[in-house]
């Protein structure tokens, strides 16, 4: 560093931003030079009476240069007054330029460079299986609360086979699902607050066997929810919407499924669907909602390793366009294969439409939580399938 | 926390903007920025952040006399509601002198206000300050929709949302007009100044 200097230090402390703001409020004119150690890269900001005339960094400047630095997170300063005299190349205030440059960073426009002058990776995986999509679902409705409970880190919440149909919605913290499988105990997704803990099925048929494993993983605060009263609003509804939300939640054990078999390298959809017409098109325009009477129906993603089965649909089940809820599947992100025998019935959409419009706060949540983790569990199966490859 | 300049003998004290997307947070500050126009010192930085406009302008406020003889020069922010945003929302809210918190009426963004002032809290709280330290005020922007039967929330209604456990002065506005504006800054400034003489143990 440059004995002249009069103000210097670390950007880890002290980021640009801070230090830009420092100098403008003091209304310094000098150079402002920037350095990261274990690269040769330098930068200079030129300041005039507190403010950005010009700028260089490598190949850049003005502007631009000036933008670019904000990404070096990691580097020291130094701040050497002078008698500047240059073009004012940069024509925007301080403020300007500090708001743009961060918002330009957050948007990841800017490269971000650490103090070891690495340029930062992708977040790392998992346990190098894949990274863990997190769900949140809206404020909680405490008018279904009747207790709250509290698990520490690491404490088990619900153990895949054993028994029980409680249901939570988690107030604080974050839980694990995870699926037990023959190569190990496998993450599928992650919930925070909002997002509730235990499957519909358990209201809708009194099915007690849990099918997945819930873990803390942080100190956890969690909602006891009156299953009794969502029981009762669940026997209230129409034969065809309970029928709908049972589909629903088969479905989501259809794509749990989907992940599983992935991790343990089976299933390949590949010749099947090589041979065949999709029923609809993945990403394709159509507006209607039909019911299995008869045979099967896969739902297929065209993902970048190849064709992913995200669930197998049978008698009673729906599928197709739901404007009201987005389970992530069919038409937008899934095509739809039929077996020979398929017989279907068409769905009147705007009838299941307005009775879930007219469930309970909660339920509705519930729901529409079920249709997240239904989306979110679907691109865990691709990622999978990705990374595995086609065996 | 405001910044001493010893050269200019000012403090530069600085107020935040905050509450969900679209609820006028930046319709304030415009209005600000025309009718005091006097003392608006520099340009209005207008960003454009996803879903919001991030708003900033430096301001020299009237009549507010002089503290430990520097003037007090205030700068004015809106920070974006999006999460993404968190490099601009740390360099906006670190230090934050007061907060407005400006709540939609609008009985459809009821669950937006709560969860933007929950947002506001959890921020803070990483700043290592509290909605409870921090000098606060409340508006409940966009009351002029009622004559329109535009659905509102009762101001009742929204104390007790937003308002029970804080206890902050509260005023009904309409930043489209400019009603209640002034008023807000005002109570709002004359909080952050008594809180900032109370950290300096200055006397009056």
């Amino acid at each position: 560093m440059a004995s002249d200097a009069v103000f210097s230090g670390n950007l880890n402390f002290l980021a640009l931003a801070d230090v830009l703001q420092l100098l403008g409020s003091n209304g310094s004119s000098g150079i402002l030079r920037l350095r990261i150690p274990h690269r040769s890269e330098t930068g200079q900001i030129y300041l005039v009476r507190g403010n950005p005339a010009d700028a260089s960094t490598g190949a850049l400047s003005g502007t631009e240069a000036l933008y670019a630095m904000f990404g070096w997170l990691g580097g020291a300063f130094e701040f050497i007054p002078e008698d500047v005299r240059c073009e004012n190349v940069i024509q925007k205030s301080r403020m300007e330029i500090i708001l743009t440059a961060l918002k330009m960073l957050d948007d990841g426009i800017i490269e971000i460079v650490d103090a070891d002058g690495k340029t930062q990776a992708e977040p790392a995986d998992v346990d190098g299986l894949h990274s863990i999509p997190l769900i949140k679902g809206p404020l909680v409705d405490y008018w279904y609360i009747v207790d709250e409970e509290s698990f520490e880190k690491g404490q088990k919440i619900v153990e895949q086979g054993k028994h029980g149909n409680w249901i939570w919605v988690v107030l604080e913290g974050i839980i694990e699902v995870r699926k037990e499988t023959a190569r190990g105990s496998l993450p599928i997704i992650r919930v925070g607050s909002g997002s509730f803990v235990g499957s519909l099925a358990s209201v809708i048929t009194g099915r007690n066997v849990r099918s997945a494993t819930t873990v803390a993983v942080e100190d956890t605060q969690l909602g006891v929810l009156d299953s009794q009263r969502l029981s009762n609003e669940f026997a209230r509804l129409t034969p065809e919407f309970k029928a709908f939300l049972a589909s629903l939640d088969r479905r989501l054990r259809q794509v749990t499924d989907k992940v599983v078999s992935a991790y343990e390298k089976e299933g390949h959809i590949e010749e099947f669907v090589s041979h065949q017409e999709p029923l609809i098109q993945q990403g394709s325009a159509m507006d209607k909602a039909f019911a299995i009477t008869r045979g099967e129906v896969f739902v297929v993603r065209q993902a970048e390793a190849g064709a992913v089965l995200l669930a197998d649909l049978y008698k009673k089940d729906f599928f197709g366009k739901l404007p009201f809820l987005d389970v992530g599947h069919e038409p937008a992100a899934a095509a739809i294969y039929g077996s020979r025998d398929l017989e279907t019935r068409p769905v009147d959409v705007s009838v299941l439409e307005s009775e879930f419009n007219r469930l309970s706060p909660t339920f509705h949540n519930f729901i529409e939580n079920l249709a997240a983790c239904i989306t979110a569990t679907s691109s865990v199966a691709c990622g999978l399938r990705d990374k595995h490859g086609r065996a | 926390m405001a910044v001493f300049n010893v050269r200019n003998r000012e403090i530069e004290c600085k107020i935040v903007y905050y509450g969900p997307g679209r609820c006028g947070k930046t319709t304030n500050l415009e209005h600000i920025y025309r009718s005091f126009k006097k003392q608006v010192s520099g340009q209005m930085v207008s960003i454009d952040t996803e879903g919001d406009r991030t708003l900033f302008f430096d301001f020299l406020p009237m009549g507010v006399g002089k503290v430990m003889g520097c003037d007090v020069r205030l700068q004015l922010y809106t920070v974006p509601g999006q999460v993404k945003y968190s490099s601009t929302r740390r360099l906006v809210l670190k230090g934050a002198d007061g907060i407005v918190f400006v709540a939609d009426s609008l009985a459809v963004r009821r669950e937006k206000n709560m969860l933007s002032l929950k947002d506001l809290h959890n921020n803070l709280k990483s700043y290592s300050s509290s909605v409870f330290k921090v000098p606060l005020v409340m508006q409940y922007n966009k009351r002029d929709l009622e004559a329109q039967g535009i659905p509102l929330m009762s101001v009742a209604q929204m104390e007790k949302d937003l308002n029970s456990q804080l206890k902050v002065p509260a005023f009904e506005a309409s930043a489209l007009t400019g009603r209640g504006v002034g008023l807000t800054l005002k109570e709002c400034l004359k909080r952050t100044l008594k809180s900032l003489q109370k950290e300096l143990r200055l006397s009056e």
